[in-house]
């Protein structure tokens, strides 16, 4: 098996055995989903299209926390207790083991993704009590767009722990969470509450997703191990 | 042939000299103790010849390879560094699996088997690694460090944070690796005993610098004098026998510490001293031959380095 598949592997295998992270991950899925399904009663319009706008973003949303949730775990913990040493003392590349837990991460965030989007259309399917299914468009962003996403997330998140010492990685997450609450708020108003979700959306968003991914790649010559074991806490 | 090579290796951190001017060379088959103080640089020399620190100055070359840019070679060493490498929540036959497939090895449920045989903690297999004693995740650390039967195994500070017990059981199995598997060892410590008694070679580091390079056979052995040492039944008659063997000929550098009686012999039969003291009335408890400790050979050589300074 190539070790990237390894990497992927045994990181999967850890968060889902990390009951505590496991357990309020899925508690915080399953509430969000849960709370906001039913706004496809509260408005006048069609069903689908008020699920659709829930499906479009809420099931982002949880896909991006879960990300850097499972990101803190796989990257950060392995910095914080230098493991990441003797990691990098196989012969695997530092690109390599950087692509092995992003798959790694990418793999029960996208499940658990899709998993909140069965539940938001099947709580709005019982409240309304006739079968509901999301548009075309809609099943597409959360089949490919937010795995695309989560992958975007954790690499650029990934990325940083491997290149920061403690302090700037402290600072960084702070950051992110403030962050993402802004650009959430911010895309909300902007797409304002009558939004269609259309393909040029979906597409639109996939485009973004590429690109933050790309941003980690281009700049992997950044991570050496020298980097990587300079940063190391004392 | 040399498997480890450096060549006048110099690492500064912003400026702060870290380690300056290291030169040594590791045959196949030695075990090869690099021995100094904190802060010394023994982590720094062996994160450069791991490919994980570039040199400020000079060259490194395990196995023919820079390990920074040579993943293959990578694959033929082993390592086990400050941190064994573990994954807390993983049992210890998942972690040595695990890193056993990431340098491609087979057969790695059969090896885990055989190495957890190897370190004798078959029972501990399915522990999950953070609930192991530290000795037991070193002995674990270890074993997965020779998983993919590295040609080369780096060992820093091995030893270190164990207790006496635990000391003693890793030592052992590190000098059972290098006689029956003729592993190369590159082993850093501070514990000038364990060096002695493990290693047959020995660089000793002081402030980032070589003080000596040498074997250890041939560093104990002394400049051609006899070491020797006589224990007393009593204590209180060091004095009489010190006199005694100051007004005997051949017998010099007589030197008592409680009911213990160091000298160094030319000339003279050990056989003799012990008969002199004996007919003098000493009540003799054992004698025996001395090497050179490579403590005593520390010290002085620090002494020197500081007296030159
Ligand atoms: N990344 C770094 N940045 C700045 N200084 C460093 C760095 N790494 C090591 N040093 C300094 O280099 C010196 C040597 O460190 P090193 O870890 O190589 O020593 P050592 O011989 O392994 O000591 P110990 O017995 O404590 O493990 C120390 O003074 C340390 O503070
Ligand atoms: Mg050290």
């Amino acid at each position: 098996m190539n070790p990237v598949f390894v990497i992927m592997e045994k990181e999967v295998r850890q968060i889902v055995s990390s009951r505590q992270t496991m357990i309020s991950t899925i508690l915080f899925v399953i509430i969000f989903a849960m709370a906001s399904a039913p706004v496809t009663l509260v408005g006048e319009g069609n069903p689908v299209f008020l699920l659709d706008q829930v499906c479009f973003y809420l099931v982002l949303v949880l896909g991006i926390f879960t990300s850097y949730i499972f990101t803190g775990q796989v990257f950060l913990k392995e910095k914080q207790d230098g493991i990441v040493e003797t990691l990098l003392c196989t012969p695997l590349s530092v690109r390599e083991i950087w692509l092995g837990k992003v798959l790694g991460v990418t793999v029960p965030a996208t499940i658990l993704a899709y998993g909140a989007a069965a539940l938001i259309t099947a709580v709005a399917a019982t409240l309304i009590d006739s079968p509901l299914f999301p548009s075309p468009p809609v099943l597409f962003h959360i089949i490919v767009v937010v795995p695309a996403f989560i992958s975007a997330v954790s690499g650029l998140i990934g990325f940083a722990h491997l290149l920061l010492g403690m302090r700037d990685i402290q600072i960084l997450n702070i950051g992110i969470i403030f962050g993402i609450i802004f650009l959430l708020t911010l895309t909300r108003s902007l797409l304002g509450p009558g939004f269609d979700v259309t393909w040029a959306v979906v597409w639109g968003s996939l485009l973004v997703a590429v690109l933050l991914l790309a941003i980690p790649f281009q700049f992997n010559r950044y991570i050496n191990r020298e980097r990587i074991v300079t940063t190391l806490p004392e | 042939m040399a498997v480890i090579e450096a060549s006048g290796l110099s690492k500064s951190f912003d400026k702060k000299v870290v380690i300056s001017g290291i030169s040594l060379s590791v045959e196949r088959g030695e075990i090869f103790g690099f021995l100094g103080q904190n802060g010394a640089g023994k982590t720094t020399t062996i994160r450069i010849l791991l490919g994980l620190l570039a040199p400020t100055q000079g060259s490194a070359r395990v196995l023919g390879s820079d390990l920074m840019h040579d993943d293959r070679v990578r694959g033929r060493v082993g390592v086990l560094l400050a941190h064994n490498g573990l994954y807390p929540r993983l049992t210890a036959r998942e972690n040595l699996v695990y890193y056993g497939r990431l340098y491609g090895c087979r057969d790695a449920d059969r090896r885990a088997e055989e190495l957890l045989f190897l370190v004798g903690l078959t029972d501990a297999a399915d522990v999950a690694a953070g609930d192991l004693s530290t000795g037991m995740q070193r002995k674990i650390g270890i074993a997965r460090a020779i998983f993919h039967n590295p040609e080369i195994l780096f060992l820093d500070e091995p030893s270190s944070g164990l207790d006496p017990e635990a000391q003693h059981m890793v030592r052992a199995l590190i000098l059972n690796l290098a006689r029956e598997q003729t592993i190369t060892i590159f082993l850093s410590s501070h514990h000038l005993d364990e060096v002695q008694r493990v290693c047959t070679h020995v660089a000793i580091l002081h402030s980032g610098k070589i003080l000596v390079h040498d074997s250890v056979a041939h560093l104990t052995a002394g400049s051609g004098r006899t070491m020797y040492e006589v224990g007393l039944t009593d204590p209180g008659e060091g004095e009489k026998a010190s006199e005694i063997l100051t007004g005997l000929s051949g017998v010099g550098e007589v030197s008592v510490e409680l009911n213990r009686i160091a000298m160094v012999l030319s000339g003279v039969a050990p056989h003799e001293v012990v008969g002199a003291l004996v007919a003098g009335g000493v009540r003799v408890d054992e004698a025996r031959h001395r090497a050179h400790s490579l403590e005593e050979i520390y010290l002085t050589v620090l002494q020197e380095a500081e007296a030159a300074v």
